[in-house]
């Protein structure tokens, strides 16, 4: 372990690390633009220049290149190591316009950052400012080349991390060009990252350019719930409208980086035609009559034609919370079904998948960064957990190989950056020469035998389930004895339903009542719900979801609920940027709600769908929960939701995962 | 005088593979395919004392000796026929003259480190070297001298001849080999060195032309007798110099190192151009600083330039008259080292055109005196870059300032060009 001092600072670190990450690691940062701990090494920068006063090297050298070494004596604040900062600051600006004030990345910008630490704020250079044409990259991302201080990072990125090849860096000298061959819209579907990893404004979010300032925006540590992989990411909001969503570092599940999906696609959440209010019979009403009208409905259901005849359906997208009340609820009734998939396969898959992995055999998505071997059987990879695709790729790059034994029905065509070797059957793979072998499947079609051989060569499994929170609805289901819908349909019993953030298609509910439907969404089968209960986006949340792998994760409430202070963009809402408006909307933006001194939030009602359940379950003769997660769930009460996540297996000791 | 590396030259035309077989011609590659071990021939470099002729000097067996022998996969040699300094077109004579003598030491080299493919990597423009070239590795093939079982011995080695697109960087040896394998040709950080880690990974020597031309006749002739051709102590061998500016004959001459400049231009150069009197030179191509008067009698050697301090580096001299400003000249190597750039690394990229536009403001008349300034802290701060290209850059720049600040001032004083 090498010992050095920094700054007067004795510092110990593991061996390899840097004189920069050294130094970080006691607090201080050394300025930097071309270092990115997630991307090769470039050197280029020149900023993190430090004076070595002693030890195997001297004089002035690039902290974010050296390795830390016994006897280092490092200053990050000599004369010489902060000139030679000012100068790289000096030369950057040489060429850099001097807006901020016209930049989106303004108050975000590490160049203005490093600018004003450095010092440099006198021009001496007197020639002209190089400029360059920007570029058309599509409708998510907007190109200002003239902010670039080629840094290379968004190379590195693009080709080297993502494998995307219609992006990179042409020319040399002082016409360097980080773009495309020719105008277009950038091809890899992690473009958005570029947004995030330059340090500069060159690359900026379209979708909420110039609408709000860094230092305006509502932050809060977010889990993605597009997919089951779950990756950390952050929104931004002002004034209640969703303006960008960044990455979250989280090393195990998405390193820095999300996909183009969880960072562009904020339709649902700051849809214009998203139903804001409680509804009873088609008529708005607040949130205490709608409770009121559905407890007093299913207890004259359940009257009627008794409680067998009733179903509570949940879906794999709602929250560990929101599944645990679910549970609640049902019990309540001493017949009635819980469900939480319509889709037998995808019920019985992500059962399999609580009873099959355990600590040892599931696999992070990082850990196939090192594997030994891949297989993808049978998954749509850049549809259902595009984030493995990168750490896929890094294993591949480092000569891995990776099979994939693909269902014609699944090729979506998209490319995957990397190349595999196609093989019909598990048995071509060479799984046993392989030690840390990884087999990437998707819960809902992979068949127990098949997973039985995987097991049986000690693989891992990186099991992908149909929902972002598919593992704890299958983990609820299991300790409720939920059943899949189509299942409950062909027995013939069930009769009237209340459906929780559920997508059931409402054409199998022939003859079935939809007494109360609560969701965020406007599905369809909410437009049949007797009742219906507007529930808050995981980001207008505070929750727990399970990815894949049984890893526990925080999601706090970034904002609350209600219409968007503003009203919504006209620009943006013309631009369908939220969709084409759902039938029955205006085709104008809705106009800035109307203000309410120290009233209530305009279309603000909306609340946790667990919450929802909770007061239901009271108005119902339940007792009121206020926590639910109790029982062998409590130790989840304290997830730090920036510590990213725990795995849940241990939680369940008691039940032993099947042997295969 | 002894002549090594031009000894087979003909005047106006290239040596033909007969002629130059006939006059002892790949008889050291028979010896050490024969005679030799491929350590020995290591050795005998090594004991040359050959010094590597692309600019840095740097012991040539030495460099050999770095490369692992035990590493799995294959190893590679390049030869470094970039050559875009301005200045430099000692190894365009060279192959023009002469492309055998290259091939030999290529050939010679391969056996020394085990290499069994290698590359010569050659700038666009030398299409007469080129041709010279891929003419001779035809010959010599057929001759049974390039190939697989050369001379019926178990050694192979295949050469091949790689026209570049060519700009100054590629000459630095990593961005070359980036060039090489088809990629953008920005220098790699160093370590790994390429002689552990190099083309496509493998351990990797590159040499330059005039270095790898040197081995021949070190292993026909001996180390020992390599060494003794060199005018002074220190130094081995003979040198070629090639001479532009003002002297009357701009001539590309092969001469003992430790040769003094005075000697150079009185003698091959037949002095300097009628009417003018040496005011300065660069020693050894565009990178290096300038020379003065009193640095006439130095022994052109690497050492001995070194210590006064500029480098002797590809022993590329511009000679320059009195009268002849110096800022305007330093302007000229600047504005072709600004365009060659890589642009990689922020100090050169911005840097360098910085320098340009002050040198260019002083030299039309409107420089300042904090100028000064500007151009010493890029003196200093310019060596910490990614690669020697802006160090280099800045050689001639701080030779000025070192030897000519009083002409520098006068311009900012005089608002004007003093020599215009
Ligand atoms: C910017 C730059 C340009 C260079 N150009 C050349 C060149 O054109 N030819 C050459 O032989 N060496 C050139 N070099 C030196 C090479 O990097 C390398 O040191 C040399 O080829 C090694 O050969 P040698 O040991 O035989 O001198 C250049 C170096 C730098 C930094
Ligand atoms: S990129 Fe940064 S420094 Fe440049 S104009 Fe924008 S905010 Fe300012
Ligand atoms: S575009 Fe951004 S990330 Fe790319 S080199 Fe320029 S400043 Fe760096
Ligand atoms: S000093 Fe930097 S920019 Fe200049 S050529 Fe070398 S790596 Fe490229
Ligand atoms: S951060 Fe070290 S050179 Fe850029």
């Amino acid at each position: 372990m090498p010992k050095l001092i920094i700054d007067n600072l004795p510092v110990e670190v593991a061996p390899g690390t840097t004189v920069l990450e050294a130094a970080r690691s006691v607090g201080i940062t050394i300025p930097h633009f071309c270092y990115h701990p997630a991307l090769a090494l470039a050197s280029a920068c020149r900023l993190c220049a430090v004076k070595m006063l002693d030890g195997p090297v001297k004089g002035i050298q690039m902290s974010c290149s050296l390795p830390a070494q016994d006897g280092m004596v490092v200053s990050t604040t000599d004369p010489e190591a902060l000139k030679m900062r000012a100068l790289v600051i000096e030369w950057l600006m040489i060429n850099h316009p001097h807006d901020c004030p016209v930049c989106d990345e303004g108050g975000e910008c590490l160049l203005q950052d490093f600018t004003i630490a450095g010092g440099h704020s006198r021009r001496r250079y007197q020639g002209d400012k190089r400029t360059h044409r920007n570029q058309y990259l599509g409708e998510h991302i907007y190109h200002e080349m003239n902010r670039c201080i080629q840094c290379y990072r968004c190379v590195r990125f693009y080709q080297d991390y993502a494998g995307g090849t219609d992006f990179g860096v042409t020319g040399s000298a002082g016409r360097v060009y980080f773009g495309r061959f020719e105008d277009g819209p950038l091809e890899s579907p992690f473009s958005g990252n570029l947004v995030d990893i330059c340090p500069t404004g060159v690359f900026t979010d379209k979708t909420g350019r110039f609408r709000a300032r860094y230092w305006d925006y509502q932050f809060a540590p977010s889990v993605c719930q597009h997919c089951s992989v779950g990756c950390n990411l952050a929104p931004q909001v002002f004034q209640r409208e969703v303006i960008k969503i960044v990455g979250r570092r989280n090393d195990q599940v998405n390193s820095w980086f999300i996909c183009d999906r969880a960072r562009f696609d904020k339709k649902g959440i700051n849809d214009p035609s998203r139903p804001r209010a409680p509804r009873v019979d088609g008529e708005a009403t607040d949130y205490e009559a709608a409770l009121d009208a559905l407890a007093a409905r299913i207890y004259d259901f359940v009257e009627v034609h008794g409680p067998e005849s009733l179903a509570f359906v949940g879906s794999s997208r709602l929250s560990l919370e929101g599944c645990l009340m679910l549970g609640e609820l049902v019990a309540n009734f001493d017949a009635a079904s819980l469900s939480f998939y319509g889709d037998p396969a995808e019920a019985k898959g992500s059962q399999l998948a609580t009873e099959l992995l355990s600590g040892e055999n599931v696999a992070a998505p990082a850990d196939l960064a090192s594997a030994d071997c891949i297989v993808l059987l049978s998954v749509d990879l850049m549809n259902e957990g595009p984030m493995l695709a990168p750490f896929i790729r890094k294993a591949w790059l480092g000569g891995t190989k990776v099979y994939r034994i693909a269902d014609p029905a699944l090729l979506s065509g998209q490319q995957l950056p990397f190349d595999c070797i196609e093989a019909a059957t598990l048995a071509e793979v060479p799984l046993e020469q392989a030690s840390r072998a990884i087999v990437v499947c998707h819960a809902t079609r992979t068949p127990r035998e098949e997973l039985s051989d995987v097991a049986a060569t000690g693989a891992r499994l990186a099991m992908l389930q149909p929902g972002p929170n598919g593992f704890g609805a299958a983990l609820v289901a299991r300790e409720h004895g939920a059943r899949p819908f189509d299942e409950l349909l062909a027995a013939r019993k069930v009769r009237g339903i209340v459906a929780f953030e559920s997508d059931l298609p409402v054409a199998n509910l022939k003859g079935i009542t939809v007494l109360g439907c609560a969701d965020w969404q406007a599905t369809e089968l909410s437009q049949k719900a007797g009742v219906f209960l507007p529930t808050t986006t995981w980001m207008e949340s505070t929750g727990t979801s399970i990815n894949f792998e049984g890893r526990a994760q925080r999601f706090e409430r970034a904002f609350r609920p209600g219409y968007p202070l503003k009203g919504l963009d006209a620009k943006y809402y013309a631009q369908s940027r939220y969709g084409e408006p759902a039938p029955g909307q205006p085709k104008t933006p809705p106009p800035q709600p109307p203000r309410i001194p120290r009233g209530e939030i305009p279309g603000g009602q909306e609340i946790e769908a667990w919450k929802a359940m909770a007061r239901l379950l009271e108005k119902l003769g339940g007792e009121l929960i206020v926590e639910p997660l109790t029982g062998s769930w409590q130790p989840l009460r304290d997830i730090d939701p920036e510590a990213g996540g725990e795995r849940i297996f241990s939680l369940f000791k008691s039940s032993e995962p099947d042997t295969l | 005088m002894e002549q090594v590396l031009f000894r087979h030259n003909r005047p106006g035309r290239v040596v033909t593979f007969k002629e130059y077989c006939d006059e002892g011609g790949f008889n050291a590659l028979r010896k050490a395919i024969s005679e030799m071990t491929p350590n020995e021939v290591q050795q005998a470099v090594i004991d040359s004392g050959l010094r590597g002729r692309g600019g840095a000097g740097f012991s040539t067996g030495r460099k050999w000796s770095f490369v692992p022998r035990d590493l799995p996969g294959p190893r590679w040699l390049i030869c470094n026929c970039d050559e875009m300094e301005p200045g430099t077109y000692k190894d365009r004579v060279l192959l023009e003259h002469n492309p055998y003598s290259l091939i030999e030491g290529v050939t010679l080299a391969c056996y020394a480190l085990g290499v069994r493919h290698a590359f010569i990597f050659i700038r666009r423009g030398y299409e007469k070297a080129a041709n010279n070239l891929a003419q001779g590795l035809i010959e010599a093939k057929e001759a049974g001298l390039l190939g697989k079982r050369i001379l019926a011995s178990e050694f192979s080695v295949d050469i091949d001849l790689h026209l570049s697109a060519g700009r100054y960087i590629c000459g630095e040896e990593t961005a070359l080999i980036n060039a090489l394998e088809g990629k953008r040709p920005n220098p790699r950080s160093k370590p790994p060195f390429p002689a552990t880690k190099g083309l496509w990974g493998g351990p990797t020597v590159v040499n330059n032309v005039e270095t790898l031309a040197n081995v021949p006749a070190i292993i026909a002739k001996g180390p020992g007798w390599f060494k003794g051709l060199a005018r002074n102590a220190e130094g081995a061998g003979m040198k070629l110099f090639c001479v532009s500016g003002a002297v009357k004959n701009r001539v590309c001459v092969e001469l003992p190192t430790g040769t003094t400049l005075r000697e150079i231009i009185d003698g091959p150069c037949g002095g300097m151009k009628p009417g003018t009197k040496f005011k300065a030179c660069i020693p050894g191509g565009a990178s290096t600083q300038f020379l003065t008067p009193e640095h006439l009698d130095v022994p052109m050697d690497y050492d001995t330039v070194a210590k006064v301090g500029s480098r002797l580096g590809s022993g590329a001299i511009i000679v320059f008259e009195e009268g002849c400003c110096l800022v305007a000249a330093t302007l000229n190597l600047i504005t072709f080292f600004a365009r060659e750039s890589c642009g990689w690394c922020t100090p050169c990229r911005e840097g360098l055109p910085f320098v340009k536009e002050v040198l260019t403001r002083i030299e039309a008349g409107a420089g300042e005196e904090r100028d000064i300034e500007i151009l010493r802290e890029h003196v200093k701060y310019l060596n910490y870059t990614f690669c020697a290209l802006a160090p280099g850059a800045m050689a001639p720049l701080d030779g000025l300032l070192r030897h000519f600040e009083a002409e520098l001032r006068e311009h900012i004083v005089q608002r004007k060009c003093p020599f215009k």
